[in-house]
């Protein structure tokens, strides 16, 4: 308790020190905000047919950002954390002094899901939507696919080889988790690809609030996300074993 | 009964034979210096005895659980963003440890005053003894510094010697290395020389130099070593 302790403080302080890491927890729900303030009927200069139109899709547009920011925020973030203090043997020297990576792991995530839970109900209020049913489960799926992306993330730190390689390895992940809903709102074949993926599944609930096209029930996609949780959660003890943390650092 | 010891312990990386059968065993509540040039294999040694490397053969033994060791080393694994007491914090924290300790730690090497100052911000100097409180906040039975004085002014440099002197007094067993050979003879109780992946010499670094006369050519050991490796330092 006392390593974990130690950790999440670290880990917190660092935080609101690293600007990289601290706009993306910022920059996804600011761009909702923004699109929310734009989107608005009253906005100077916008006809109001289209001011109405993007209205309409304001829920959409907004809860496309929290898809995103599951995605392309949460997965180079964790991962960058846990490539630096790897790549700096700032791990090292935690282990040395008797921390166990789950201590390390526990502490370093504990402080991305805690920040991810503000986002969330940033997220969830800018969105406006229509009842507190639905935020509860917005918030829900979304603190799901952030276990989900906690996991993916951390993977990608223990096995990249510097932290310059966290970002290289997590490119492709981020991009597909995170632009991939939205190809997949425009075309069918990516849709059918990208079911078997959480943060589609995140995007499918928000289709549902909405009534969009992809809307499948709401069981199926918690089903899907969780799902991903378990997979991801069970290759990251294989990792995390595999790789033995302690050795990396 | 030593508080480290290898025994022939052999190291190789890829084709690169870096320890070829190095014995060497350090007393309890000494400074132990392991001296030898750059590339000779001295923080190889201090990660094999740390467990963070493991020997392709021969036998080490270090006396004691890996929180009993305190550590400076060339990586020294700062958290660069954050203060200097923030750095601190994270260990008092881990070791359970009341703030007393560590701020008594940090005036020890006279950081009393630059609490909160980013460690980024810090001169080479003042980083390395930072590292060297954290690595004495929880009274380590063993300590090692690989290179504690490397890159330092010769004032910071004394500042930090009386500092280890003081922490073999307080009971702490102390195993450094440097390539500075000067150093190594005011401040260890005893030297080993480190050469072609063995030890080629060893005892009181006093001693060491009466026997080969190095006290009248070059100043003390590095003479020594001239005439051990026939002047190939490098
Ligand atoms: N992890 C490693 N992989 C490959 N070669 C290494 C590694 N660590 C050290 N070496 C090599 O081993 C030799 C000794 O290195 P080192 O122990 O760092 O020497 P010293 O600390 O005395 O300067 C050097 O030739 C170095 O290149
Ligand atoms: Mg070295």
């Amino acid at each position: 308790m006392r390593h974990f302790k130690a950790i999440f403080r670290k880990q917190f302080l660092d935080l609101f020190k690293n600007i990289e890491l601290l706009m993306n927890f910022i920059i996804y729900p600011f761009i909702a905000w923004l699109m929310g303030t734009l989107a608005s009927p009253n906005f100077d200069g916008v006809p109001p047919d289209i001011a109405e139109m993007l209205v309409a899709g304001m829920p959409n547009m907004v809860l496309m950002m929290a898809t995103m920011f599951a995605g392309m925020g949460l997965i180079p973030n964790i991962a960058s954390v846990i490539a630096e203090d790897i790549e700096k043997k700032s791990l090292r020297v935690l282990s040395m002094a008797g921390v166990k990576p789950i201590s390390y792991l526990l502490g370093v995530g504990g402080v991305t899901f805690l920040i991810s839970v503000f986002s969330t109900f940033a997220f969830g209020l800018i969105a406006d939507l229509a009842s507190a049913r639905e935020l509860l489960i917005f918030v829900a799926a979304m603190l799901s696919a952030v276990v989900a992306s906690i996991f993916l993330g951390a993977m990608i730190g223990i096995l990249a080889r510097g932290q310059q390689a966290a970002s290289g390895l997590t490119m492709p992940a981020a991009v597909v988790l995170g632009f991939g809903p939205m190809l997949a709102q425009f075309n069918g074949t990516v849709r059918t690809l990208m079911t078997p993926f959480y943060t589609q599944q995140l995007n499918a609930i928000v289709d549902y609030f909405v009534g969009g096209p992809a809307a499948a029930p709401l069981w199926q996609s918690f089903a899907i996300i969780w799902g991903n949780v378990l997979v991801l959660g069970i290759l990251f003890a294989v990792v995390y074993r595999k790789k033995a943390l302690a050795k990396r650092a | 009964m030593k508080t480290i010891s290898m025994n022939n312990v052999h190291k190789a990386f890829g084709d690169n034979q870096v320890l070829k059968g190095v014995t060497l065993g350090v007393n309890s509540g000494e400074i132990f210096g392991l001296l030898g040039p750059s590339g000779s294999g001295k923080t190889t040694i201090i990660n094999i005895l740390i467990r963070q490397l493991t020997a392709d053969s021969g036998e080490t033994f270090t006396d004691a659980e890996s929180h009993e060791i305190g550590l400076m080393l060339e990586q020294d694994g700062l958290f660069n963003r954050l203060s200097v007491m923030d750095n601190m914090v994270v260990f008092e924290t881990i070791y359970g440890l009341p703030r007393a300790r560590t701020i008594e730690a940090l005036e020890k090497v006279g950081l009393g005053d630059a609490q909160k100052t980013i460690v980024d911000k810090l001169s080479k100097g003042m980083r390395q003894r930072l590292v060297l409180a954290r690595a004495v906040l929880h009274k380590p039975k063993i300590l090692f510094l690989d290179e504690p004085t490397s890159a330092l002014d010769p004032l910071t440099a004394r500042g930090i010697y009386q500092l280890i002197r003081q922490l073999r007094d307080e009971g702490s067993t102390i195993l450094l290395t440097t390539h500075n050979m000067e150093e190594a003879t005011h401040l260890c109780d005893r030297v080993v020389l480190l050469h072609g992946g063995k030890i080629i010499e060893e005892g009181d670094p006093h001693e060491i130099c009466k026997k080969y006369d190095a006290h009248k050519t070059l100043p003390d050991l590095e003479g020594v070593f001239v005439q051990l490796t026939g002047g190939k330092l490098q």
